[in-house]
């Protein structure tokens, strides 16, 4: 058996150590900011059980006039980054034509968008269920000059 | 006792079988399982929101020289350092890179909580020393690489029951947090599920116990601990068929658990072909 040095079993119980202390700070004070060792949150809200869900989407109008879901396949940005940074496209909707520019990168072949909007679909729910039943509301909204 | 325990000696067959695929599933999550990071070589530089440690560090703004020059660095050194040569220089510097990699990730408004155990296993691996498959020699500064994988992958869950509580707290578990996951992702068996009274607000409770129950693992004896990490790994087959969340990263790192010495498929192709020859 290959056995270590004291010296190397000092330094890796320090890393050890200093490893779950940071991860412990950042699950109690930390935030995303914080990665690698920010809090593991995902999925860690509480929504009210008998509120509305919200599902959001990114929807661009292109210079046919049809409109076209914004994914990950043909903009490049996910949906859940554009919900992280969604307080900043609100106060500036304006942001939105970074996600046209980005459109038109990954998809030179489709037509130019005129118009991108964030649209959240409230869905009811009721007793932690899904009702069936929605309505949309448009949050930022950004059409060309 | 807790320092015979963080350094159990493992056999290096082990390490090396851990080495192999940690470091494959790196070449594959650039190309296959992560596939969103490259697109970020062309978002525009005004939608990057750099995080605490990119800040610290200064690192770039990601560009398409950054983003490919990365990926392909990435992709011929994982390969190289999947076939256990130089553990301690390939190691690090595919640490370095893939650590950058998910910094650029993350870097977007938002921050996935499912490489923890990765990270680590990548960090710690170039510190095992060398490695032979199937080699029984055992060695404790292997034992501790995967020793710290497990408890990364062990945090994973535990430090996440402890997230929900500090944002959702105890509402979470009668909350609509999986109705709200089935709404926004859920494939049509989750849609079947979620309509069943009850089942979801049960389901959470399950969460809860099973994640802050999971370091249970290191103090049970080895049969039942193989049962557990079965367990694990039944859970995330749930939560993939339902609502479409691999969390393939943490899967790799679990394998840490594992006696994969015993797992050598290119030393049966090998025997078997021999056995062949030897028949003709």
């Amino acid at each position: 058996m290959t056995e270590l040095t004291t010296t190397g079993r000092r330094v890796r119980v320090l890393a050890t150590v200093a490893g779950l202390l940071l991860l412990l700070a950042g699950t109690f004070w930390g935030q995303d900011d914080d990665f690698p060792f920010g809090p593991f949150r995902m999925y860690s809200t509480a929504p009210d059980p008998n509120g509305a869900a919200k599902d959001t989407r990114v929807e661009g109008v292109d210079v046919t006039g049809a409109v076209v879901p914004i994914t990950e396949a043909n903009s490049g940005i996910r949906r859940a980054e554009i919900e992280g940074q969604q307080a900043a496209y609100e106060a500036d909707p304006s942001r939105l034509s970074r996600i046209a520019e980005a459109y038109a990168e990954h998809t030179p072949s489709a037509p130019a968008l005129r118009e991108v909007r964030i649209v959240i679909r409230w869905h009811l729910v009721k007793h932690s269920r899904p009702t069936g039943t929605y309505t949309d509301e448009v949050v930022a909204d950004w059409v060309r000059p | 006792m807790i320092r015979r325990w963080l350094f159990e000696p493992v056999p290096r067959g082990r390490v090396a079988a851990f080495r192999t695929l940690v470091y494959l599933f790196v070449a594959l999550d650039l190309v296959i399982f992560t596939p969103w990071v490259r697109s970020h070589a062309n978002t525009p530089g005004e939608l990057y929101e750099p995080l605490l440690i990119g800040r610290l560090l200064h690192l770039p703004t990601p560009g398409p020289l950054l983003v490919w020059g990365i990926f392909w660095t990435l992709l011929a050194l994982s390969l190289a350092a999947a076939t256990g040569r130089a553990p301690r220089a390939l190691g690090w510097t595919v640490f370095l890179l893939y650590f950058e990699w998910m910094i650029i990730a993350m870097s977007y408004g938002k921050v996935d909580h499912d490489r923890i155990g990765l990270l680590v296993a990548l960090a710690a691996l170039p510190t095992a020393g060398r490695a032979r498959h199937g080699d029984p020699e055992r060695t404790e500064s292997g034992g501790w690489a995967l020793r710290v994988t497990q408890i990364a992958v062990i945090c994973t869950y535990f430090l996440a029951a402890l997230a929900k509580l500090r944002f959702g707290g105890l509402d979470w578990l009668t909350s609509s947090v999986l109705a709200q996951a089935i709404i926004r992702r859920g494939t049509d068996l989750a849609d079947a599920i979620a309509v069943v009274p009850g089942l979801l607000i049960l389901a959470q409770f399950g969460i809860i116990a099973f994640e802050l129950l999971s370091p249970v693992v290191f103090i049970i004896p080895q049969r039942w601990r193989n049962a557990m990490v079965a367990f694990f790994y039944s859970f995330h087959v749930i939560t993939f068929s339902t609502i479409t969340i691999s969390f393939a990263p943490h899967l790799v790192a679990m394998t840490s658990f594992l006696a994969l010495e015993k797992v050598r498929p290119i030393h049966w192709l090998r025997s078997r072909k021999r056995a062949m020859n030897s028949t003709t």
